[in-house]
């Protein structure tokens, strides 16, 4: 059983704190992504999962062992997990094989079915033939592949993956992302993937736990975190998020709810718990944004910038009601709005972001 | 399932560190008590008397001046002459670049004396340098290296293979493409070197710089030569003095000058800790280095810069070595008539001890080297990746053994020694193994400085990817670490060899028949009047070493890159 | 019956006596010897090889450095507990009497001194100088003027051309600068003058058989043996036998209380005052202390060497001031 349990964790440097109270659950064979823009703390998070930094309160249960809690270390040696390392560390005086094959050689594994495993961790990152090489004559990308080898072939049932695809190209990371995606699903790995880019995780991801100043703020599917945004920083950093002011007039029972959005009526999204009030938030995305003739109902708005994106112009505007708010939306080309003009934007849809 | 931080762990990291701990407080750390004892309770009892003295006495705080002046002066010049040849050749295209190297790091095998003396000979009245270029001073003229400047600049040279050994090391580890991100964004060379490079060799430079103030600051040999006429003390040659002068009752004095030595050794480490503490270092070691930086025109004026350098400080003191050697007696011109094989013949075949003084000090400077490597290792482990704050201790107590005058060093080996070994009733006295003791607490320092600067260069992601493997402690210092530590570790290695090789004055008291060492011999000849023996064991000892050096050559292959400073 | 009984127990007595001895004189000295000395390097090989096939029982184990050092090894061992040493053989009288005075050393009354004059050993045995070793004027044969007496060296015409050992490093030395300071002909006077004149004090006799024979000081003071070994195998240098006279010193051989083995010390200094040691000295250039041994072969038979007279008591009273005093006036 490879179920992770992160339990209460914290971990300050000095004044700063790092992590601040973060519980996570992840199941066994689940894909975990830790999304969050950089100094979110994920990094940290993941080193402590692995046993580099000791936590300051809180436990970590890899299973139901426990691996890291104030009085009781494991150290990383012994907790049997993979890990690939943004940058690789892959050791320059090894050739790929003997990289690949130090693990197995540290648990005494002999050949030939060292070499047999090594060989076939190879094959399975598509590097078969390039035992010999040394890691300083391998591309990014050949050397993020030997560095993945490298982590599958003692086969660990929990996998920690730190940025991998940062540092390659775009085209390279489409590939590699499906690499994932096969391993995933042929193996039922538990894998902690930690990101910065919401494309990858949403992509490859069962849940996504979204982080920000070391705080763990929501947990869950793509798609909710998508549709159902817990709080303002997730509506934000997610897809982009427009978090504009609105007051709940009426709720009904289904789950939707009718605000007033700058004097215009919408009917939106919200939880089951939610009542009526005023000064409440709400999450729209740029595809519930229509542009509509200044006779129909909606919301005014002044462009700002109109910025050709190849096929579709992205429209940067805000609302004349709040000229301090931000409002982007994508027309089709060709569009003969400049910045200045004004429109009348109709919201088809939107979110109640919960008050805590 | 993963099992706790077990006991097995817990007791191979804190087994290793507390069993490095003992070897270094053995070694250093007994002999420097010993003596301190001496100085606060000579005959047995407890007297401040020998304090009050000497920090009374004008003669310490002008020594103590003096000392400082000379260190100082001679870390700058080996920092400027060993920093600017270990950059430009590292970094820049000059030509026949192995066997510069070489010549460069051959001098530390001739006496310091050997060189000085070449220099006297060179800047004298009688100099033929100075009387074919019509500028040779008139006979009663005084000398001028027999000054402050003169001791400096002789220090200087001494020390500069010191620091080009260990900022090579360094330099081995730049990646190119640190560089070519620079001149890629527009900055010349001399700023990409200003900006990029030196900050980022600044572990290993500023091992180099603490590694020389300390030589310079321990150095007997040369103040000695050069301070005489000029009534130029400093703390080494006032202890010398106070020794010769006073007897059996300068032994308390003694101490208390050598605890000042101590103290600014002390704090000369104190700003190295401080200079290294707040930034980071880390060079990622996966890509090749390069030599991005072509001379173009400025490469044959830079040759011949570099040569003339050696040829100063390497061919003219070797030549006047092999004349000297070559000559029936003192001052006999060479001539065909003249030369003689005579003094190759008695110190080969006529001076069982000259032979035995070969093998001795070959035999304990690799020894030394090899076994102060093998602790300095795991040691700066635990100094840089963990941080042990009990090492902090340790990092100072290393550095004063050697820095130290060796005949200090030799008397508390002596008080410590001179009574058999309890339990096992063994006396070390008056054999090798007590100079073998001198020698690894003395040099302790020259293996772990490099090493240490070596650490922080690491990508310590490295080592985490080896334990996340499940490489225990043990493991990941033989298959990870040594590896990559290796060029730093062969730096600190040459030092040390190649200072004890030729080292005097600690073996200089604790020597006996058997135990000879070649410093001895060699002072001994001299001593005596008979240089051209010294002459031919001299020359003798260089063509050893210089066989043995250009052995490993064949060896190169077998090495990790970077480990070698004369291959490439 | 009185006469009788005494004579015979005269008799038994000195039949015990000579059986005792005989015995002490039959059994060989063997074991370990551990002699510390300021010999130059080859001649105490030398002496020591001669000595182990005189006794080849005996291991000798011989630690050989500048007196300054060897009485810095003697230091530290007294302090540390006991000297390891067993006899010594040091350059100069005065050092002994300072260990004579410190109790350090062991007297040998029984010791055969046929041929020695009294001056050159301890009144109560406890050391015994074993060569004459004087202090002279060397000269670089390429000079252009030849000093007859100390007091030239002193002259315009000599400035910076003096080179001479410092007594700090030379038991010769120390013994040359106790002697001459209480002469009133020379005094401190003197070595005040000698500093005026840019004279350098080197570190040891070597030093300066070094820079005289090379040219890089035209003259300097220096022990006899040297200078004139050198001269023998090619040097370019001569030797001047001061006016004044010649500080001379005795080289003695000692043996310490705490020795070990003190069978094979009495033999060491057996050994160097035999007939067979000082013939050795000769061979290695020194006058030797007997002079039935003959004299080396730079010094012509019958010559005198009119030596300077040192009051050794008074020399090592005012050694330690001494050497102060020089060490101030000329560094080192």
């Amino acid at each position: 059983m490879a179920r992770l349990t992160i339990d209460r964790v914290t971990k300050s440097f000095g004044a700063f704190r790092a992590l601040d109270d973060v519980s996570l659950e992840v199941a066994d064979g689940e894909f975990m992504a830790i999304l969050g823009a950089s100094g979110c703390g994920k990094t940290t998070l993941l080193r402590q999962i692995a046993g580099f930094d000791k936590l300051d309160a809180g436990r970590i249960l890899i299973g139901d062992s426990v691996v890291s809690a104030l009085g009781r270390h494991v150290p990383p040696e012994r907790r049997r997990i993979g890990i690939v390392f943004q940058s690789y560390a892959l050791w320059p005086h090894m050739c790929v094989a003997e990289n690949v094959a130090y693990g197995l050689t540290v648990a005494g594994v002999k050949d030939p079915e060292r070499a047999q495993r090594v060989e076939a961790a190879l094959a399975l990152v598509e590097l078969a033939g390039f035992a010999d090489r040394r890691p300083a004559m391998l591309s990014g990308g050949q050397r993020q592949r030997v560095a993945l080898a490298r982590c599958l072939v003692a086969e660990p049932s929990l996998v920690l993956l730190d940025e991998p695809l940062a540092n390659l190209d775009v085209n390279l990371r489409a590939s590699m992302e499906d690499e994932f995606a096969r391993f995933h699903a042929r193996t039922g790995t538990t894998m902690i993937y930690v990101t910065h880019d919401q494309a990858e995780a949403m992509a490859l991801a069962d849940r996504i736990a979204v982080m920000d100043h070391g705080m763990l703020r929501q947990v869950a599917t793509p798609s909710q975190l998508y549709r159902e945004p817990a709080d303002d920083v997730v509506a934000a950093f997610i897809g982009e998020g427009m978090v504009l002011p609105v007051d709940v007039r009426s709720v009904d029972g289904d789950g939707t709810c009718d605000v007033d959005l700058f004097g215009h009526t919408v009917k939106m999204r919200c939880s089951s718990q939610q009542r009526p009030g005023a000064r409440m938030r709400a999450c729209v995305r740029a595809r519930d944004l229509t542009i509509v003739a200044a006779s129909s109902p909606g919301v005014d708005a002044r462009i700002d910038h109109a910025i050709y994106q190849g096929g579709h112009f992205r429209l940067e505007a805000h609302p004349v009601a709040a000229p301090d708010l931000h409002l982007h939306l994508t027309v089709p080309e060709p569009s003969a709005l400049r910045p200045g003009a004004e429109i009348r934007l109709d919201v088809a849809d939107g979110w109640i972001i919960p008050r805590t | 399932m993963p099992e706790a931080a077990g006991w097995r762990e817990r007791f191979e990291s804190y087994g290793l560190l507390w069993g490095l701990l003992l070897v270094v407080a053995i070694l250093s750390i007994a002999p420097l008590a010993r003596l301190l004892l001496e100085g606060v309770a000579p005959h047995g009892s407890l007297s401040t008397d020998a304090i009050a003295r000497v920090l009374s006495s004008t003669a310490t705080w002008t020594a103590t001046r003096h000392s400082l002046a000379t260190a100082l002066g001679g870390t700058i010049v080996a920092l400027a002459v060993g920093g600017v040849v270990a950059l430009v050749v590292s970094l820049t295209d000059i030509r026949a670049r192995n066997a510069f190297v070489f010549c460069f790091v051959l001098p530390m095998m001739i006496a310091p004396q050997v060189i000085a003396l070449a220099w006297l000979e060179l800047f004298g009245p009688a100099s033929p340098l100075l009387k074919a270029l019509g500028v040779a001073q008139t006979l009663g003229g005084r000398n001028p290296l027999y000054s402050p400047q003169g001791i400096v600049l002789v220090l200087g040279v001494q020390y500069a293979p010191l620091v080009f050994l260990t900022l090579r090391a360094g330099l081995r580890t730049l990646p190119s493409a640190m560089i070519e991100a620079g001149l890629a964004a527009g900055a010349g060379a001399l700023t990409v070197l200003r900006t990029i490079v030196l900050p980022l060799m600044t572990p290993p430079l500023v091992a180099g710089v603490a590694l020389t103030f300390v030589s310079c600051l321990g150095n007997f040999g040369i103040p000695a030569l050069l301070g005489i006429p000029g009534n130029y003390l400093v703390l080494p040659t006032l202890i010398y003095q106070r020794m010769a002068g006073l007897g059996p009752s300068a032994l308390a004095e003694v101490s208390v000058l050598s605890m000042l030595i101590g103290v600014i050794a002390v704090v000369g480490i104190l700003l190295q800790e401080l200079m290294l503490s707040r930034r980071d270092f880390r060079v990622s070691t996966t890509s090749t280095a390069a030599r991005p930086f072509e001379l173009e025109r400025w490469r044959v004026p830079v040759e011949i810069a570099l040569w003339a350098w050696t040829t100063l400080v390497l061919f003219l003191p070797l030549a006047a070595l092999v004349l000297g050697s070559l000559v029936p007696a003192v001052g006999v011109p060479l001539a065909a008539k003249t030369a003689t094989l005579a003094n190759y013949q008695f110190v080969m075949f006529g001076h069982d001890a000259a032979r035995r003084a070969l093998f001795n000090s070959f035999s304990m400077s690799a020894t030394a080297a090899i076994a102060i490597v093998t602790v300095a290792v795991p040691l700066a482990y635990f100094v840089v990746w963990q941080r042990t704050r009990l090492l902090k201790f340790v990092n100072f107590a290393i550095e004063v053994p050697y820095a130290l005058p060796g005949v200090v060093l030799a008397i508390a080996a002596i008080l410590l020694f001179l009574k058999p070994l309890p339990v096992v009733g063994v006396s070390l006295y008056n054999t090798v193994w007590i100079i073998l003791f001198c020698y690894l607490g003395r040099f302790l320092v020259l293996g772990l400085r490099p090493v240490i600067g070596g650490y922080y260069q690491i990508d310590r992601t490295l080592e985490e990817a080896s334990q996340i493997a499940g490489a225990r402690l043990g493991r990941r210092l033989v298959t990870i670490i040594v590896p990559l530590i290796a060029p730093a570790a062969t730096a600190g290695a040459l030092l040390i060899f190649l200072t004890a090789f030729n080292e005097l004055t600690v073996s200089a008291l604790l020597w006996s028949s058997g135990a000879e060492t070649l410093g001895v011999i060699f002072f001994s000849f001299q001593q005596g009047g008979d240089s051209t023996y010294a002459a031919a064991l001299g020359t003798l000892t260089v063509v050893v070493t210089t066989g043995l050096m250009l052995s490993t050559l064949l060896m190169a292959g077998r090495l990790p890159a970077g480990v070698l400073p004369w291959r490439d | 019956m009185t006469a009788a009984w005494l004579r015979r127990f005269m008799i038994i007595a000195a039949l015990a006596a000579s059986a005792v001895a005989g015995q002490a004189i039959g059994q060989a000295p063997a074991g370990r010897l551990v002699l510390y000395t300021s010999q130059p390097e080859r001649d105490a090989a030398q002496t020591v090889g001669a000595f182990k096939k005189a006794y080849p029982g005996v291991e000798v184990e011989m630690f050989r450095s500048g007196t300054t050092e060897v009485m810095g090894k003697l230091a530290a061992e007294f302090a540390g507990g006991a000297s390891k040493a067993d006899v010594l053989l040091l350059a100069d009288a005065a050092t002994m009497e300072l260990l004579k005075k410190d109790g350090r050393l062991l007297a040998y009354p029984n010791v055969n001194l046929t041929g020695l004059d009294p001056a050159s050993y301890d009144r109560d045995k406890t050391y015994f100088g074993s060569k004459l070793i004087t202090t002279g004027i060397a000269v670089n044969t390429a000079a252009k003027s030849r000093p007859a007496s100390f007091a030239d060296l002193a002259k315009p015409e000599y400035k910076g051309q003096l080179t001479m050992p410092s007594p700090l490093y030379s038991g010769a030395a120390a013994i040359m600068l106790g002697t001459m300071t209480s002469r009133p002909d020379l005094g401190w006077s003197y070595f005040e003058k000698l500093k005026a004149a840019d004279t350098v004090a080197v570190r040891g006799n070597g030093a300066v058989l070094t820079a005289v024979a090379n040219g890089e000081k035209a003259y300097g003071i220096l022990v006899d043996f040297m200078a004139f070994n050198a001269k023998t195998k090619g040097s370019p240098i001569d030797f001047v036998f001061p006016a004044e006279g010649s500080p001379a010193v005795t080289e003695p051989v000692a043996i310490l209380k705490t020795t070990q083995n003190p069978a094979a010390a009495r033999a060491f200094v057996d050994f160097i005052l035999s007939d067979d040691g000082q013939k050795l000295a000769v061979s290695m250039g020194y006058i030797p202390a007997k002079a039935s041994a003959g004299t080396p072969a730079w010094l012509p038979a019958g010559t005198r060497i009119h030596i300077m007279p040192t009051d050794i008591a008074k020399v090592a009273e005012t050694n330690s001031a001494n050497l102060k005093r020089f060490a101030e006036l000329f560094g080192n």
